[in-house]
Parts: C-alpha cells; sequence; structure tokens
C-alpha cells in the first residue's frame, strides 16, 4: 500500500490531540525527536488505498527558533519526511491561530487546514464563511469537531488530494511591504550559503531578517561569517528605518496578512461572559483565587490518595473512632491490592521451587521487583487521569495563574504548580512535569529541592515509627516530619534564590500563558492521555526501577566475594553500612544497631517503602512497630529516623529521572549532597531537641 | 502611554511596544501582542495580570508587562 507522511502542525489549546486521537486512535507510537527529550507521536489511518502516517509536532505558536519544539516542528516540515502538512487553526479564535498557518504556507505549499471545534465557533461569536476562506487562502480548509467524526474523512480526502496533486502556487503569501526590499536583499545574500541547498532562500531571507538564533549558528558553523554579518547589516538597517524591532514588525505584518484574509469570510460578535467563566474570574481575584485553587488541587490530590493507599482518609476515620472502615479503606487501597497479589504470587512460586539460590532470586528479586513496579502502577494512572482532566479541561493554566503571585516568593512560577503538587505522590512524575517551565534556572532548581517534599513512600515510613513511640504522640510527629520536608524546601529554594542573584544568575520567574475556556473534559482524550503517560512510565521509569531492585537484591544476597549468602549481616550492603555506621553512633545507637539501621537506610535509597522491610527481615518480625522496639530504638531516635528518612537521597528512581530530565550529573550529584548533608544536620537537631525534652 | 501592568483592569488600550527580550518576546508576538494590537485587561491585581488578545485569554507576569508599552483608548 502507498504511504502519506503528514505533518501535524498546531497551536497549544487548538484541539490537536482530540483530533490526532480522532484520526488514528489507538495506534499509536511514542518515541523521543533524535537528541532530545520532547515526545515524538505518531499514529497511522488506512483511507482512500493509501496508509496515511500522522506525525504529531510539538504544539507551537509560530516557527522562530526560540523553543526546542518550534525548531523541531519546523525541521520536520523543511525535512521531505512529510508529504502534506496538516496545520489546525481553532475556529473559535481564528485570528490568533492562522499565525502558525501563515508562517508553514512560508515553508511548504503542500497544505491542508483544519478548522478546529467547528461545533463551538457558534456559541463563541464567530461565523465563517468556509468557502470565500478556502479561495482567498488557496489552500482546502475543512471544519472538524470531535462530535462529528464524519469530518475526519473528508479532511482525508483533502490530504490525499494535495499529496497527489504537489505544490500549488495559488497559496496567499504574507506581504512584508516597505519590509520586502530587505527581505530581498537578504536573500540575494544567502543564495550563497550552503543553507540554501537544505531550505527555501525566501524562508531564509524571513527568518534571518528576524534574526532566528538557529539559522545564525548554522551560518557560524559553516564558516559564513561574511553571510550572517551582511544579513545582520540589512536587519539593522530595516530597523532604524521602521524604528521597530524586527521580530515586531515580522510578526505585525503576518497578523495585518491574517486580517486581510479574514476580512469578509469571517464575522466575530462579542459575547456576554457565561457563568463559567465568571467562576473562573473568581480564581484570579487577590486572596480568595489562590485559596480556592490551593484547595482544589488538595481535594483532587487526597481523593487520589485515597483510592491508592487508604491515606488520608482512614487516618481522619480512626481519629473519628471508626478504625474497622478505616482498616477497610487501607486494605482495599489500590496498591494494597496490588501488593496483595504479589504477595500470593510469591507463596505460590516459593512453595514450588527447591533450590534457594533461584527462589531467592526469582521471589525477592524478582518478584518483588515487579510488585514495587506495579504498586507504583496504579498511583501514576490515577495522577496521569486527574492530570489531564486538568488539561483537557482548560483548568490546568487557571490555577497555576491563580498560584504564581504565592510561587514568586520562593522563585518559582506558576508553572511548577503541578510538579510541587504532585510530588506529594510521587517526585518522579513531579521531576519530569518540571518541565513546564521554560526557565532554564526555575528548572534547575525545581530538580534540586523536588525531592524534599515528602512522597507517600516516605508517608508510610513516617507511619511506621510513628507506631511505634512510646511516649511521644505519632500524629505529631508526622506533622513535625512535613513541616521540616516543608520548611526546608521553602528555605533551600529561598537560599538558591540568594545565591543566584549573587551571581547574577538570577532570572525572575515569569509566567506567560494562554487560558482556554474551561469545558467538561472528553472523556476518550482523558483517557487517550493519561493510557499514553502510563505507558510511558512502563517502558520507562519501570525498567529502571525493576534493574535497582535487582541491584538490591544483589547486595543483599552476595557477599564482598561474590559468593551467595543468606546472612545479610555478610552482604556487601551491609559492609557499606558499617562504614557509614560512625555516623549514627553519636546518636545513641550502639554499634551492631547503627550497622542495622545504616543497612536499611541504604536500601531505602532503592525505594524508601524498603526501609520498613529490610527491618523486618533483619529482625524477623513482620509489624514494623514490634521490629523496632525489639531493636530497642528509644522515641528520642525515632525522631532522629523519621526526620532523617523523610529529607535524605531521594530515591534511585527519582536520581534517574533528575538526571534524564537535567542530563546533568553535577545536578544529580549536588541533589544527593544537599539532602544528606540537610537531613542529616536537620535530624541530629530533632534528636537532640527531643532527648533534651523528653529524657528517660 | 504607560506599561502594562500599569494598565487599569477593565480599560481597553494599542499595544506600542514588546520590549521583553529573547524568548518572551517572540513567545509574546506569536500569541498576537503585536504593536498596533488592541487589548482587553479583564484583570490586573497582585501579582497577575490578565489580558484579551485577538480572541484569547492571556495570563502575563508582571515582569513581562512591565516592558509592554500600551496606549489606553478607553476605560
Amino acid at each position: 500500500m502507498k504511504e502519506i507522511t503528514v505533518a501535524l502542525a498546531g497551536q497549544p489549546n487548538v484541539g490537536k490531540t482530540a483530533l490526532f486521537n480522532l484520526i488514528v486512535g489507538q495506534s499509536v507510537e511514542v518515541a523521543n525527536w533524535p537528541g532530545v527529550t520532547v515526545e515524538r507521536r505518531e499514529g497511522f489511518r488506512e483511507h482512500g488505498g493509501y496508509r496515511i502516517r500522522f506525525v504529531d509536532l510539538p504544539g507551537t505558536y509560530g516557527l522562530t527558533a526560540t523553543s526546542v519544539d518550534q525548531v523541531i516542528a519546523r525541521n520536520f516540515i523543511i525535512s521531505g519526511e512529510a508529504d502534506v502538512t496538516l496545520v489546525l487553526v481553532d475556529s473559535t479564535i481564528p485570528e490568533r491561530t492562522m499565525y502558525l498557518l501563515l508562517e508553514v504556507l512560508e515553508l511548504t505549499s503542500k497544505v491542508v487546514v483544519a478548522f478546529t471545534k467547528s461545533d463551538a465557533s457558534h456559541s463563541a461569536g464567530v461565523h465563517i464563511n468556509y468557502d470565500l476562506l478556502e479561495k482567498k487562502v488557496g489552500a482546502p480548509i475543512v471544519p472538524v469537531s470531535i462530535k462529528t467524526p464524519d469530518s475526519v474523512r473528508s479532511l482525508l480526502d483533502k490530504i490525499i488530494e494535495v499529496h497527489e496533486r504537489g505544490p500549488s502556487s495559488q497559496l496567499i503569501k504574507v506581504d512584508y511591504g516597505e519590509l520586502e526590499p530587505f527581505i530581498r536583499s537578504i536573500e540575494e545574500v544567502v543564495r550563497g550559503s550552503g543553507l540554501a541547498a537544505d531550505f527555501p532562500t525566501r524562508w531564509l531571507a524571513v527568518k534571518l531578517i528576524e534574526g532566528d538564533r538557529d539559522l545564525e549558528s548554522r551560518l557560524l558553523k559553516r564558516g559564513e561569517i561574511d553571510i550572517l554579518e551582511k544579513a545582520r547589516s540589512i536587519r539593522r538597517e530595516a530597523e532604524e528605518i521602521l524604528k521597530l524591532t524586527m521580530p515586531e514588525a515580522m510578526a505585525m505584518k503576518r497578523f495585518n496578512a491574517v486580517i486581510e484574509v479574514i476580512k469578509g469570510a469571517l464575522i466575530i460578535k462579542g459575547l456576554p461572559t457565561k457563568g463559567g467563566e465568571r467562576l473562573v474570574a473568581l480564581l484570579y481575584k487577590p486572596w480568595i483565587g489562590p485559596l480556592l485553587s490551593m484547595l482544589l488541587v488538595s481535594v483532587l490530590f487526597t481523593v487520589v490518595f485515597t483510592i491508592n493507599t487508604g491515606f488520608p482518609l482512614n487516618m481522619v476515620l480512626k481519629s473519628i473512632g471508626l478504625s474497622d472502615l478505616a482498616g477497610f479503606t487501607e486494605d482495599y487501597s489500590l496498591s494494597h491490592v496490588v501488593s496483595r497479589c504479589f504477595d500470593y504470587l510469591s507463596q505460590v512460586v516459593s512453595s514450588s521451587i527447591s533450590d534457594s539460590v533461584l527462589k531467592s532470586l526469582i521471589v525477592d528479586g524478582i518478584i518483588n521487583g515487579v510488585g514495587i513496579v506495579m504498586a507504583f502502577l496504579p498511583l501514576i494512572a490515577t495522577i496521569s487521569v486527574v492530570l489531564a482532566v486538568l488539561e483537557d479541561s482548560g483548568l490546568l493554566p487557571v490555577i497555576a495563574t491563580s498560584m504564581h503571585p504565592f510561587l514568586r516568593k520562593i522563585g518559582f512560577s506558576g508553572h511548577m504548580v503541578f510538579p510541587i503538587a504532585i510530588s506529594f505522590g510521587c517526585n518522579v512524575p513531579g521531576v519530569v512535569a518540571a518541565r513546564a517551565s521554560p526557565n532554564f534556572g526555575e528548572r534547575v532548581r525545581a530538580w534540586l529541592t523536588i525531592a524534599f517534599i515528602p512522597c507517600q513512600a516516605r508517608l508510610v515510613v513516617v507511619l511506621a515509627f510513628a507506631t511505634a513511640l512510646r511516649s511521644l504522640n505519632g500524629l505529631m510527629l508526622m506533622a513535625a516530619a512535613y513541616a521540616a520536608a516543608l520548611s526546608v524546601f521553602i528555605a533551600v529554594n529561598k537560599s538558591l534564590v540568594i545565591m543566584y542573584k549573587r551571581r547574577k544568575l538570577y532570572e525572575e520567574p515569569e509566567l506567560l500563558l494562554e487560558i482556554p475556556p474551561i469545558h467538561g473534559p472528553i472523556p476518550r482524550v482523558v483517557w487517550w492521555i493519561a493510557w499514553n503517560q502510563v505507558k510511558h512510565f512502563l517502558f520507562k521509569a519501570a525498567t529502571v526501577i525493576f534493574l535497582a531492585s535487582l541491584a538490591s537484591w544483589i547486595m543483599l544476597h552476595y557477599t564482598p566475594s561474590l559468593a551467595y549468602t543468606d546472612d545479610y549481616s555478610l552482604s556487601v550492603g551491609m559492609s557499606i553500612a558499617s562504614i557509614a555506621s560512625p555516623l549514627l553512633t553519636p546518636l545513641g545507637f550502639n554499634e551492631d544497631l547503627a550497622k542495622f539501621i545504616g543497612f536499611a537506610l541504604i536500601v531505602g535509597f532503592f525505594a524508601k517503602e524498603a526501609v520498613l522491610s529490610t527491618i523486618a527481615i533483619v529482625t524477623g518480625e513482620e509489624a514494623p512497630a514490634k521490629a523496632l522496639s525489639v531493636l530497642g530504638v528509644s522515641d528520642a531516635q525515632l525522631v532522629f529516623l523519621t526526620i532523617f528518612t523523610t529529607l535524605y537521597v531521594p530515591c534511585i528512581a527519582t536520581l534517574v529521572t533528575i538526571y534524564s530530565e537535567s542530563k546533568s550529573l553535577k545536578i544529580t550529584i549536588s541533589s544527593i549532597v544537599l539532602m544528606m548533608v540537610i537531613a542529616y544536620a536537620i535530624s541530629v537537631l530533632a534528636y537532640a531537641v527531643v532527648s533534651a525534652l523528653v529524657h528517660p | 502611554m504607560l506599561n502594562l501592568a500599569d494598565a487599569p483592569r477593565g480599560c481597553k488600550a494599542k499595544v506600542i511596544m514588546v520590549g521583553a527580550p529573547g524568548t518572551w518576546g517572540v513567545r509574546l508576538l506569536q500569541m498576537g501582542i503585536t504593536p498596533g494590537a488592541e487589548i482587553e485587561v479583564v484583570e490586573n491585581s497582585g501579582g497577575l495580570i490578565l489580558i484579551r488578545a485577538r480572541g484569547s485569554l492571556i495570563s502575563i507576569g508582571r515582569g513581562i508587562a512591565r516592558r509592554i508599552l500600551v496606549e489606553l483608548i478607553s476605560h
């Protein structure tokens, strides 16, 4: 079957994901664009005797090289790999969203235009004469909507038509008016450049007069400095005459061209504000807005946590005396159900294997490793669904905007609301979500400090320590741990901001976000976004977590001379722990206990919840509270352990994610050192305070 | 003429100059905030500024807004 490759281009929020999903359904492959961690999604659809391959380009407002996304989009369109480019225009805000169409038309003439949300344009007060508009643009225009899946078929027909027709000269071109002579002079100059073989010269000239950084660095790399200098001097000349910077002048001309095209073909009437909009406006009021946002986010994540772990609903139920119901919420939470399944599997397997090394490898290593991954899975899935709902409904930018004034105080912008909120569940997706900020300094600070936010794995450990307390109040200890973690998060960020400011590296966190109208989320789009995230987690993070738990099994079961052992006290892990144990002896732990605890903390590096299981294995006591009292750990020592576990090194999955996001060993190691030092200092302080107050 | 950060809530204004440097500047222009564009200030309080430009609602941080020069058309 013949194949057509279609590049799918559109601005953010125009409904690109929804349309892509409508066209290709489940046939989606996710990879990365070469050399960068930007997702590349592809899907297929058969139609009219062709197999049509859709490549979803990153959503961008234009094609100037200010971000990786924009460079990826335009390089793909030019590369020739795309036979046809499908450009999406939002029919409810045509003026703004046609800007990208004009930029694409400067690169290629094999274009089909889809006007999305066509069912909503009337209620947005936009009336479009598609026949006239199509004539003026010169490319086929198809109104499409999620509610009318048939519209996709005529879109596919047009794609085949344009592919078979080939390039066209009937398309509108932007008239840059008084800038045209300057553009033509640059065109003359770039004809002598090697770049002219890869890009249309008119486009090169247009982008060079705009001061496109990617093209300028390409010229420099080729050693064509004279061409670059000539282009720059023409640009300066034009700027002097027009009294405007070139990016401003060019964008103005393009928008004027858009207005010229839509004149007569499109009527926009202002409509009165609707109830929904008024509600959203409330979120922008000072004080009320951020409080409402915080309430909304915390309610959402509380529900997510409760479904997954039973917390915090179980604590509430317990405190009002309904401990049966509390136990029920815990036992039937997703992560408990999953781990029970794996416990059962372990029992079945261990009773059917006789060889002890093999049994231990399969049960303690592999099943345990897979079990950890699977226990994470429902959490990642539910968080993905919540985020997809917020994203698809348009609430995400509203919340980010309303929280911005608060986050600014610790050097973050509204973009960081979600990375921080998710991190209370799990730091791994939190670190990934930090991509939302376009400010590099802000991202670095997020990578360094997000792991201070206590995730729920740490919560499990803290809970166990709290129950082992003798005279102190468990809830107080938990509150103290959370307060310590959050204060450290705020204090470290404030200090980083001061440090950055001293070195003159600080860039005020800024916000620039489009706020699309709020609408009910579309279930299939939500499901689809969430499912893609989950798949991503399964393939990437899961492999790492799995390998890490295998590594921890080896650390627990092999001696330094690489012989298998059942005795933990002879293992590699224990010999590492004995090196670290002097750090624990000042806290009143005797030498053996210091080794055990050090060992448990080292294992906790692989996954924080493993601290408990290790203590359980070492003491032979299933219940953590019992195990800790068998070890003879005092209340003050428990306080130390609680605070330390909450703050010390991010788990291996988080570390791997920090590295894969930052691509910097320095940042990754800094985050470990930062956390270790702060954790030790604060927990020793807490130990000192508690042992002075509550002397046995 | 005044900068966008000082434009009162509810006013309509015309953009004169987009002075924000680098990425932010280009992003603003691509979002339709170009010289000559008419915008409406929907909200301006505390740390945030909301405007309507070319049909879409956009939230802008105060630092960026300070670099955008506008001329009031009406209150």
